[in-house]
């Protein structure tokens, strides 16, 4: 105990936010602020979105990744977010873990995106041993050679984030929204959404899920919970995130002209 | 240290490059950030030597791929030094970023052209694949160029940007190139020529670089006026004016006339502009796909005699059906116009004046009755004009023909119709009102003998019965129709019963089986 005890004083502090349906838009807003203006480490861990949103990286188009018709139709928020990586739906049924480092705070690891997705990957082995085939394959973590949850990272100067969006449950509709990416991973082999992914709800339950992701976290940090105001004090001054919302107009343009059916305009 | 040296006598005499850190899983080394290493100092080169062969070759022996070009990147203190450019502008390169990842977006400059900056201050970021990665400088010293916008994709170890490269920055223990080095801005000192010279890349945009290219003129030779001896756009165009002047008299192209009007009047071209083309080149466009069946079409159409017929009609009704149609649809994938119903009623009242979904043999002064409404849409897509039609509308719901409209605009619009739908149509419908205009006069599309062109749906005033003034939604519609087999009354018939159809739509009710 002393030892165990020991070992945890000698690590570095990791402060842990636990969130429950925060819309996924103040999330990405609050992880980069913190990445760019704190100087802690910090976990966040939300459980569910409130509502459907489309997230894409950082340099995504939705002419290219997007059935733009029926995001339009159905009034899908879509989201551009601060770090790389392809698009996901998230919902309800999304689990976020995301995780904030100052790049000392992490041996071994150097701040470059494979050591980090290696290193992420010894962390899950951890969370999912005993309990499914868990693999990090190329950029993805997969059950098998299904993928159940997406990375994206953004690497500062000093520090780096990992996050990554877990499919605990997902709605076949919504993945309708999303194209065939051009950019895929060589295992998916062309597969379609449905045949690519799978949910998470078919291993182990979500608590328990949650519950195993902060113990390996804590192999590694001195882990702390912290509320929400928490994240308020590092920050000080006013912080202007890059991610944001599109907007319809912006959508639109990136459908395209349609045929002008000299068709009656509506 | 026999791995080191052999690396040493790989690196490429030119541009100074990037050394990375290789990253490994089993040696935990101090590591810098990802930035640029232009080149390496004393001290690291003491680190690496004394860090030992075994590790040495640990570390390239577990980093796969990168590795070996790393490798042949890497340099170290001497060499580097000995090939520092003279002029101590030093190429920066995209850094391999670990992933085996040839080339990164850019997405971002937090520096610009003039910027003096300092050691690990961030220049920009990049994205490769799943990482948005920010790279520092690893230099204090000041921006010279920026290479490339934001967007472009560039090559890992193409030059991003280049530095000049302040004193402290250049190790001491290199002689004869350091002492000629001088921080630009110097220029009252005897030897601020040699300060040009030496530095070679002289603080200058894109823009005044290429009007320097323009004139022929080497911007080494430019005095500049702007802040640390910035070349402007005013220096070159006065350096362009006094060299003129410096050609004698010869140089017609420089007239002292023109140069009091480079330096501040409106008209400040001089003649050496003639090299400048002010007057657009003629484009020759040869005409492909639809637009050149256009021009067959077109041309036969003329031909034929046509006579045109223009009506009101009133859309209240259609306006209130639509919307009906959307308040009621539970299909996402569907969106409700106002053309399928248009397009129902048109073949209702087809049905009642066959002759208007006819065509017309020349030959045997024939009219064939066709008996299927395959009413043709116009569309006007990036790749011209095209006409695809929907085919037996008699036989079609409303939504029905939705669908297929939808269908159609897709395919017009990835230029995929395929040949089935644009043949067979026996009567066409242009709105080009969708567009502009109050109506058009249509030419047919042949072998049809009718065409109607549809103006915008607009509210205008009306005037009811005991004289009060309302809004009401107009169309104007205009028909073409070939004179040879159409008159005008029956046109005129034809054209009454559909207004009354789209005027009164609950009375295709009495006509649907």
């Amino acid at each position: 105990m002393i030892q165990q005890q020991g070992k945890k004083v000698g690590l570095p502090l990791m402060n842990l936010v636990r969130l429950n349906r925060t819309p996924i838009l103040k999330q990405l807003h609050l992880e980069e602020k913190l990445l760019r203006k704190s100087s802690t480490n910090w976990c966040i861990i939300n459980d569910g979105t409130d509502t459907p949103a489309i997230v894409m990286g950082i340099s995504g188009k939705p002419s290219e990744l997007l059935e733009i018709g029926s995001v339009l139709r159905d009034q899908v928020p879509v989201i551009k977010r601060f770090t790389g990586g392809g698009t996901v739906v998230v919902d309800k049924g999304t689990v976020f873990v995301t995780l904030i480092c100052n790049k000392d705070d992490v041996p071994g690891v150097q701040p470059y995106p494979r050591s980090i997705m290696s290193w992420s990957g010894l962390l899950y082995n951890q969370v999912f041993k005993g309990i499914a085939d868990f693999q990090l394959r190329e950029n993805d973590y997969v059950f098998g050679n299904r993928k159940f949850g997406g990375n994206a990272q953004s690497i500062t100067k000093n520090r780096w984030i990992h996050h990554t969006s877990f499919l605990w449950d997902y709605a076949e509709g919504n993945m309708a929204f999303l194209k065939q990416p051009a950019r895929a991973p060589e295992y998916r082999m062309e597969r379609g959404h449905t045949e690519f992914i799978c949910r998470m709800n078919e291993y182990l339950p979500r608590t328990d899920f949650i519950e195993k992701t902060t113990e390996a976290v804590e192999t590694y940090f001195s882990v702390k919970n912290v509320n929400l105001e928490a994240t308020e004090e590092p920050c000080g001054a006013e912080f202007v995130p890059s991610t944001r919302l599109l907007s319809k107009q912006e959508l639109e343009e990136a459908l395209g002209p349609q045929p002008e059916i000299i068709g009656v305009s509506v | 240290m026999m791995i080191s040296r052999r690396i040493w006598q790989k690196r490429p005499p030119t541009s100074s490059w990037i050394f990375l850190r290789p990253y490994t899983s089993q040696i935990a080394v101090p590591s810098p950030s990802p930035s640029l290493f232009p080149v390496q100092t004393p001290s690291l080169i003491g680190f690496l030597s004394s860090y030992a062969a075994s590790s040495f070759r640990s570390v390239y022996k577990i980093s796969s791929l990168e590795m070996p070009t790393m490798v042949s990147r890497c340099c170290y203190s001497n060499h580097a030094l000995a090939d520092l450019p003279a002029s101590g502008i030093v190429d920066v390169p995209l850094a391999q970023t670990g992933e085996g990842i040839a080339e990164c977006e850019l997405l971002k400059w937090f520096v610009k052209e003039g910027d003096e900056i300092e050691e690990f201050q961030p220049l920009c970021a990049v994205q490769s694949d799943k990482a948005t990665i920010e790279i520092t400088s690893r230099y204090k010293g000041k921006v010279a160029q920026l290479l490339h916008a934001p967007g472009n994709i560039v090559k890992v170890g193409e030059t991003l940007l280049k530095l000049v490269v302040g004193d402290s920055a250049v190790p001491t223990s290199s002689s004869d190139v350091l002492e000629s080095v001088k921080p630009p801005g110097s220029e009252n000192s005897p030897d601020s020529k040699l300060n040009k010279d030496t530095v070679g890349g002289v603080l200058a945009t894109p823009a005044v670089r290429n009007l320097a290219k323009l004139y022929g003129i080497n911007l080494n030779d430019v005095d500049g006026t702007g802040k640390d001896g910035r070349v402007l756009k005013e220096d070159v165009l006065k350096y362009a004016v006094q060299k003129g002047a410096a050609d004698g008299p010869s140089a017609a192209s420089v007239s002292a006339d023109c140069r009091e009007q480079l330096l501040g009047e409106e008209e400040t071209y001089p003649q050496t502009f003639a090299e400048v083309k002010w007057y657009p080149d003629d484009k020759t466009v040869p005409l492909r796909g639809f637009q050149r069946t256009m021009v067959k079409t077109m041309s036969m159409a003329a031909k034929i005699p046509h006579f045109h017929y223009v009506e009101e009609i009133n859309c209240d009704a259609l306006v209130k059906l639509k919307a009906s149609f959307q308040n009621n649809n539970s299909d996402p994938n569907i969106k409700h116009t106002f053309l399928p119903s248009l397009i129902k009623s048109l073949s209702m009242a087809m049905s009642k004046y066959p002759f208007m979904n006819s065509c017309f043999n020349e030959e045997s002064l024939e009219v064939i009755l066709k008996g299927s409404h395959n009413i043709g849409i116009a569309m006007a897509t990036q790749h011209g004009l095209a006409v695809p039609n929907i085919k037996n509308v008699q036989s079609l719901s409303i939504l029905e023909i939705t669908k297929e409209l939808s269908r159609l605009q897709q395919l017009a619009k990835d230029n995929e119709l395929n040949p089935a739908d644009n043949s067979g149509g026996t009567i066409t419908l242009s709105n080009i009102g969708a567009i502009g205009g109050k109506f058009g006069a249509p030419l047919l599309n042949l072998p049809e003998v009718a065409i109607i062109a549809m103006g915008r749906i607009e509210k205008v005033p009306r005037l009811s019965d005991d004289g009060n003034v309302y809004p009401s939604s107009i169309m104007t519609v205009n028909i073409g129709a070939d004179h040879r087999v159409l008159d005008g009354a029956t046109v005129a018939k034809f054209c009454n019963e559909w207004k009354q159809l789209i005027e009164n739509p609950e009375l295709l009710l009495l006509q649907m089986r």
